[in-house]
């Protein structure tokens, strides 16, 4: 207990740093921003802001990219109940009575219960994170190169296993980004792979750029393929506050969602949007009045919304502790941790107590920030809502550009944006999700490195990875999952929790 | 045999592709090694392997199972059109070569005819190749043509691609959005962009 409030000290010293306040609350902003855009999800959002944090240190660019992933999230609440837009697939389920509401004239109250849930979680899981981080870390600290494989087997297989729509296309996805991961020079024997004689490559396809193709260029022209329809209730936002029987209504509901939420993001695949739409199927069982739910009620805004902010805090604890990403958003993040020069994995936590503590105590502050700032600035998140999106892309487009070019200063990375993101167009059409494909894309020379060690170790015996005792559970694990989502009665429900959102 | 999910088809065939060009490529330029001491090929063929193998059961898949939802392909162009596309760049590359331009001339050009024959001859994919070629365009123009020429490629092509192009909205909003870049990007961040094309400068 006395270690947990040392080290969180050290960490709000860290974060509350007027330097480091300011970079948290630019990139609240900054998500918000671009959050409420409709058709960009927080993977596209920090995949184009990441750019912008290669010149600061470490511990800001980490505390700006989570304040813009908490940003991107809230801002996609947003639009979910204002506009019936999910601003990405977790705030879906928020669609169904968070838009309702607003038709009621009480968008108000839905955005306010939204943040204050969301807040709630957050603060409960930034208090789980640091008390369940150091176990963690320390188990993590044993494992060898056969633990690693396997676990990362296991957080590849339980993504797929979570993604939406169909499993094997998913695992072709997860081998296709493995395959894209491992372009470029080989560590161990300095081979140019699948380089084809051009030299940009031999430093690997930056995941920036494909993370940029696939999730932001692909994004906008699927938008612009499809025609404009948005009615805003822009006038309706008024009352603000939730009244008495609002609260009354939800808080069994936010602590459940947070409860839910905070353990979905801990598996791997799971984040924020398994949490969201766990945590309002879940409220529609334990409801007395499930009828109520998809024409309005607060429970079912305020359930997703805090399991989907617990979740997403929680997803953190895997990449701090094992420095394996559990979606694409810590993909993400571990990206911009190996930019920085730091080798994401358990020896974070002891060699920079406060790059680590700070993180986590700046998730707190970035809960914080987005209640405070967004509520009063929901007006104007609204009036950007209403700007067409013919003026968007272009802009859009433009801070993606400099953003891609700015990494090195050549037209070829922009080139390789361009051949993904048609690649994405492509991947969308063919009902292949892009996720599981740049969990891959980041690992892939991980899983590599690891088999040859472990390899390595065993003198070529493959059953290493199945007599090593935390290695053979990762396995065992995976196998399990495997068979139970192909069972045909498992796969149908598993395809009902998706249809839900229509 | 008739194909019941055209989208599962075709993933299926683009896994088996990609798979078999990742595994016969890694076997015929890398070593193998073996399983103690793995070689650079190791890795990628097995990966490649396990690729096709999954793509054939999508593609069983797709031509046995009975496929839930719409499962008819709704994409703007063929495979035909990709492999022109292709060509194009290819022809205009060796082209560049012989006459001792830069490749990236032949990038720049064969990005701008594709554009067009796409606006020409297909229209509905008009969205994605147009954003595509706007992008591309601006990382080719940003050397020779400095930031504001290359934004103003950027800005307009994209623009066109959407629904509807009106030139004074679009105008207005490049010299906001060139403006911005100037500003925060350039004067603020302090990147080394070149702000206008070489020949002035």
């Amino acid at each position: 207990m006395e270690q947990i409030l040392h080290n969180l000290v050290i960490g709000f010293g860290v974060a509350v740093t007027p330097i480091h306040l300011l970079y948290a609350l630019i990139g609240c902003l900054l998500g918000t921003l671009i959050g409420v855009l409709p058709g960009i999800g927080p993977v596209a959002t920090i995949a184009m802001l990441l750019p912008i944090t290669f010149n600061l240190s470490p511990v800001a660019a980490l505390i700006m990219l989570a304040g813009i992933y908490y940003g991107a999230q809230y801002g996609g609440s947003t639009t979910a109940i204002l506009v019936n837009i999910p601003g990405e697939s977790s705030s879906v389920v928020t669609c169904l009575d968070g838009y309702q509401m607003a038709r009621q004239g009480r968008a108000g109250p839905a955005l306010a219960v939204a943040a204050l849930g969301s807040f709630f979680a957050g603060c409960v899981a930034t208090l789980l994170i640091a008390v369940a981080a150091p176990p963690l870390a320390e188990v993590a600290l044993k494992f060898g190169p056969a633990e690693y494989f396997s676990l990362m087997v296991f957080g590849l297989i339980a993504a797929t296993v979570l993604a939406h729509g169909s499993l094997i296309k998913a695992i072709a996805m997860v081998v296709w980004g493995l395959l894209f991961g491992l372009v470029g020079t080989d560590v161990n024997s300095g081979v140019l792979r699948f380089t084809f004689g051009v030299p940009e490559l031999s430093d690997g396809i930056g995941f920036v750029i494909v993370a940029m193709g696939m999730f932001g260029t692909a994004e906008i022209v699927a938008n612009i393929e499809m025609k404009e329809h948005r009615e805003i209730f822009t006038s309706k936002v008024k009352n603000l506050w939730p009244t008495k029987d609002d609260f009354k209504n939800c808080w069994a509901s936010v602590l459940r969602g947070t409860a839910l939420g905070s353990c979905l993001g801990i598996l791997p695949g799971g984040g924020a949007l398994l949490a969201s739409f766990g945590a309002y199927s879940l409220e529609k069982k334990v409801s007395k009045h499930p009828e109520k739910f998809g024409k309005g009620a607060i429970e079912g805004v305020a359930a997703p919304e805090s399991a989907n902010n617990a979740g997403a805090q929680t997803s953190f604890i895997p990449m701090l502790t094992l420095g394996i990403p559990s979606n694409a958003v810590m993909a993400l993040m571990i990206g911009a941790l190996m930019i920085q020069g730091i080798a994401p994995g358990p020896q974070v936590m002891n060699e920079k107590p406060e790059l680590f503590w700070g993180l986590i105590a700046s998730m707190w502050v970035g809960n914080l920030m987005l209640v405070v700032l967004n509520l009063p600035l929901i007006g104007m998140w609204v009036k950007l809502l209403t700007v067409p999106y013919r003026y968007l892309y272009p802009s859009i487009l433009v801070f993606m550009a400099i953003g891609v070019y700015s990494l090195s200063n050549n037209p070829f990375d922009v080139l390789i944006m361009g051949v993904f993101g048609v690649l994405g167009y492509i991947c969308a059409k063919l009902e292949c999700e892009p996720a599981p494909m740049i969990l891959g894309f980041i690992l892939g020379p991980l899983m590599e490195e690891n088999l040859r060690r472990a390899m390595l170790l065993s003198r070529g015996d493959p059953t290493v990875f199945f007599t090593k005792p935390i290695s053979a559970g990762f396995m065992i694990a995976s196998i399990i999952l495997l068979v139970i989502v192909a069972l045909p009665a498992i796969r149908k429900k598993r395809e009902e929790v998706f249809v839900e959102e229509g | 045999m008739k194909i019941k999910s055209q989208k599962d088809f075709w993933s299926g065939l683009m896994f088996i592709g990609s798979g078999l060009f990742f595994m016969v490529w890694a076997i015929t330029h890398y070593q193998m090694g073996t399983a103690v001491r793995m070689g650079p090929a190791y890795f990628p063929a097995v990966l490649g392997g396990l690729l096709g193998v999954l793509g054939v059961f999508i593609l069983a898949e797709s031509v046995m199972m009975e496929p839930e939802g719409d499962k008819t392909l709704a994409i703007p162009f063929n495979i035909i059109d990709i492999l022109i596309a292709v060509a194009i760049y290819v022809a205009l590359g060796f082209g560049a070569h012989l006459i001792g331009f830069s490749a990236d001339w032949a990038i720049i050009i064969g990005t701008l005819i594709i554009a067009v024959l796409t606006i020409m001859y297909r229209p509905n994919a008009k969205g994605l190749v147009l954003i595509t070629a706007a992008t591309v365009a601006y990382g080719y123009l940003m050397k020779p043509l400095g930031l504001v020429l290359a934004t103003a490629a950027l800005v307009f092509i994209s623009a066109f691609g959407g629904h509807e192009f009106k030139w004074r909205e679009v105008s207005v909003l490049y010299i906001i959005l060139i403006v911005f870049s100037v500003l925060v990007f350039v004067k603020g961040l302090t990147l080394p962009f070149p702000l206008w094309p070489e020949y002035f400068s």
